[in-house]
């Protein structure tokens, strides 16, 4: 049973990050379809960096680095350069997927698997069966918290809710939408770069070519799937990662008579019903977005 | 008119030159006007005018191409809205501006300058409780914008605009959605305001409120300064109606015979003054035809767009106009989406010119005759990011088999023709509805909607936010086809331009008809209607 709550633990701890890295995107008023590609890239920083320096500190900073300077990227190309923001995303997902890729054999000379000597720190003995996790696990809750109350009770989640709601509206109040996503994907950016190195190095301890495996979509369905509540939509993603764990489990137990792909599949598929439940269940999106009408 | 004549106190708010460009457009051109501290303004003019224009460079949400503007004195940057709240400038949109799915206390917050932090829930509700209280807004704090009427959200806009030290709060045709009860409320909201030293601009176009409150009056007629600010007391209504209109303007609103080149028929009665019953009422000719429309009882379901339909009975004959009046939200939309086969029907018949349209789908009963001209010009009549000529050939395109081939440089060539005959005012077809005026907005849907083939014209507050041109020319349209032979529902919240046109009068309340009216109708009978007897609705 403990096992299984670790295991948990840790294939939802990334996600969760990546979740809350959509959520603030979602709110600010930017589909961020490019979760996947900042993910991969705070991922092969955060190994490649502690095989460089040595130091974890060090790795994670210039993981968090890169994935700022990506989600800044992005931002230029939506809205500076005023490129669709989903065509937008899917490119910076393509960019992260090939640009580790080209990244590692650059480096290493093949496109092999990079292992560093350590990972993300652990919490420790002292905590027994559970000292296997990393700080980033225990962290969460903690993390989810702060969240809801940047987002839910403060004047500047306020403002980031109405710059994707109804951005005319900050601008009416002296507020700038465009500031708004600048901030909330550079934050988004920092969460990326947690969920990268979670991901490479929480039990892992390697980089491997896409090895987010669809991830950032996962995580971008726990957003829709929890209306990018700062509370709800983490909710979805660890109820990804449940079932998605139960599957391997199932997968383990009845691999015989199931058939592997199907079970495989389980938490893809949960993502599908999730996210067609959760339409049922608010009456369905109005697809989003005031038009800023130029009536004179 | 210099405004730096000495003897005038330091204005509220002072522009100089005021220039603005829409790329090649120039929707204001050099506007020097200085409004006096304590005073309720009104600046008037047509749709297009450039009145929103002007007050968006005074709230610093335009940057014009040229010109200054100070606020009591203090010159201000132009163009950040941040600067022009500072120096104490709010503006309250037309088109309200609060995100709808914020609670109450949760957008006064977020407008709010100063100290910020953490709150919690209870703290923000009580930071905004007495301050909604002292406003008389009754809205609870809790409640979501996008679940209060218009004119509590019109109250909880204005309480927003105010949580600053206002000194300059500019609202930009706050009328055009309220109902007469409502205005009244608004207009005494508005001398509170004054009495406790707010400086007030109302963006108006309605002549008889601009002359009901404002102070002083300042004209705009295509982007000029016609006059003012000058004292309301030396204009007149008719003096007002020219310099609006201006000598030159075809649209105006003077008796006679429409303007040249329009297709539809003389009309029957040229008056758009709201002074009683207007046509003379065709009695609808009983028995030998069956009505146009007609509606027997129908119920509906209640969904998110408005209340369920309870038993509605009516019928509207070919060549009659039947008005729907009532306090807006009590079924009229519901009607509306009935008939277009957009509601969902629990029981009852809808005819269309004696054919039960029940199982038809919205293209058939277009097919069939009927048109709308809807609620929302900007979201359901116009695809305002299409161009002119797609917007108007979506009607009879629809009408043509799935795959059959489209010309569009015909297409192009037809719309043209047709919007010139409906003389809106463009530049090319390709341009998009966007861009266009609210006035010429609504002609375009008036040519698509008002052609040779229409049986049952529905038009949903066809006026709201027009000027008197573009609204003469609206009602003028209607009775045109209503010569025809075509039958017209008019809803309208504007009870004086309902009394003229219509034939008859029906209103609704939650989702009935409490009352129906004949010629001449009477105001208190027709309200006391609409209120219900019990008075149970504001």
């Amino acid at each position: 049973m403990i096992d299984l709550l670790i295991a948990i633990l840790r294939s939802g701890t990334p996600l969760v990050y990546i979740t809350l890295a959509g959520v603030i995107a979602q709110r600010s008023g930017v589909w961020h379809l490019g979760l996947e590609g900042i993910m991969i890239i705070g991922a092969c920083a955060t190994i490649l960096g502690i095989v460089a320096t040595g130091s974890f500190a060090l790795a994670l900073l210039i993981a968090v680095l890169l994935c700022v300077a990506a989600s800044v990227l992005l931002w230029v190309v939506i809205e500076k350069l005023r490129a669709n923001p989903i065509i937008a995303g899917l490119g910076m997902t393509g960019l992260g997927l090939g640009g580790t890729a080209l990244a590692v054999e650059a480096i290493f000379g093949s496109q092999a698997t990079v292992s560093a000597p350590f990972g993300v720190p652990r919490i420790g003995d002292s905590f027994g069966r559970f000292g296997v996790l990393s700080i980033f696990v225990v962290a969460l809750p903690v993390v989810v918290a702060l969240f809801w109350v940047l987002l839910r009770r403060t004047r500047f989640g306020l403002r980031l809710a109405a710059s994707g709601e109804h951005p005319f509206a900050l601008r009416s109040i002296g507020g700038n939408p465009s500031a708004m996503r600048l901030a909330a994907l550079v934050i988004g950016g920092v969460l990326c770069a947690i969920g990268g190195a979670e991901l490479a190095g929480g039990s892992l301890q390697f980089f491997a070519q896409g090895m987010t495996a669809g991830r950032g979509f996962m995580a971008f369905a726990a957003v829709v799937f929890g209306a990018a509540h700062p509370v709800a939509a983490p909710a979805a993603a660890l109820l990804f990662a449940i079932l998605g764990t139960l599957g391997i489990r199932a997968q383990l137990l009845f691999g015989e008579k199931v058939p592997h792909d199907l079970l495989q599949a389980v938490p893809y598929l949960t993502t599908v019903v999730g996210v067609w439940l959760s339409s049922r269940l608010r009456g369905g999106g109005d697809g989003g977005g005031y038009g800023e009408l130029r009536d004179r | 008119m210099p405004p730096d004549s000495p003897a005038a106190a330091v204005a509220a708010l002072d522009c100089r030159d005021v220039t603005v460009r829409y790329g090649a457009v120039t929707a204001l051109s050099g506007i020097t006007a200085a409004f006096a501290p304590g005073l309720i303004h009104a600046v008037v003019g047509q749709n297009g005018a450039g009145k929103t224009t002007f007050a968006r460079v005074a709230a610093g949400l335009v940057q014009p191409a040229e010109g200054e503007v100070s606020i009591l004195g203090t010159p201000i940057r132009t163009g950040h809205v941040s600067e022009s709240r500072a120096a104490g400038v709010e503006l309250v949109h037309q088109s309200f501006a609060l995100p709808p799915s914020f609670t109450v206390s949760e957008a006064m917050e977020f407008g709010a300058t100063g100290r910020g932090g953490l709150f919690t829930a209870r703290r923000l509700r009580r930071r905004w409780q007495a301050h909604l209280a002292e406003l008389d807004v009754t809205a609870g704090p809790t409640q979501r914008i996008r679940d209060l009427p218009v004119e509590t959200q019109q109250a909880v806009e204005i309480a927003r605009a105010l949580i600053t030290d206002a000194r300059v709060l500019i609202l930009d045709e706050p009328t055009a959605v309220l109902t007469p009860a409502g205005i009244e409320t608004l207009f005494d909201r508005v001398r509170r305001l004054k009495a406790s030293g707010v400086t007030v601009l109302l963006i108006l176009h309605k002549i008889r409120e601009v002359l009901a409150i404002a102070d002083t009056l300042t004209v705009l007629r295509a982007g000029q300064l016609v006059d003012g600010p000058r004292p309301a007391a030396t204009v007149d209504e008719a003096e007002l109606t020219r310099l609006i209109v201006g000598q030159s303007d075809p649209a105006a609103g003077r008796s006679g015979a429409g303007p040249a080149g329009q297709p539809v028929s003389p009309p029957v009665s040229p008056s758009v003054s709201p002074s009683g019953p207007g046509a003379s009422p065709m009695v609808p000719a009983a028995g030998s035809h069956p009505p146009a429309l007609g509606i027997y009882a129908l119920r509906t379901r209640a969904d998110s767009e408005g209340p369920a339909l309870e038993d509605v009975d009516l019928e509207v004959a070919p060549g009659e106009i039947l008005g729907i009046a009532g306090v807006e939200g009590n079924g009229q939309k519901s009607l509306v989406r009935a008939i277009a086969g957009l509601a969902e029907v629990e029981s009852g018949r809808i005819m269309l010119g004696g054919r039960d349209i029940g199982p038809r789908s919205l293209g058939e009963r277009r097919a069939a005759g009927l048109r709308i001209i809807p609620f929302e010009r900007n979201t359901e009549g116009l695809s305002l990011r299409s161009s002119l000529w797609e917007n108007w050939s979506a009607g009879a395109l629809l009408q043509r088999p799935l795959l059959s081939p489209v010309r569009p440089d015909h297409l192009r060539r037809d719309c043209a023709a047709a919007l010139r005959e409906w003389q809106v005012r463009y530049h090319s077809p390709a341009q998009p509805a966007g861009s266009l005026s609210g006035g010429n907005a609504q002609k375009v849907i008036l040519a698509r909607e008002i052609d040779e083939a229409a049986r049952l014209i529905i038009a949903a507050q066809p006026t709201r936010g027009l000027d008197i041109g573009a609204t003469a020319f609206v009602w003028r349209a209607l009775r045109a086809a209503r010569d025809r032979g075509a039958a017209v529902l008019v809803i309208s919240s504007d009870l004086d331009e309902l009394f003229d046109i219509s034939d008859r009068v029906v209103v609704m309340l939650s989702g009935r008809v409490s009352g129906r009216f004949a010629p001449p109708y009477s105001l208190t009978r027709v309200g006391a209607a609409m209120t219900g007897a019990e008075g149970a609705f504001a």
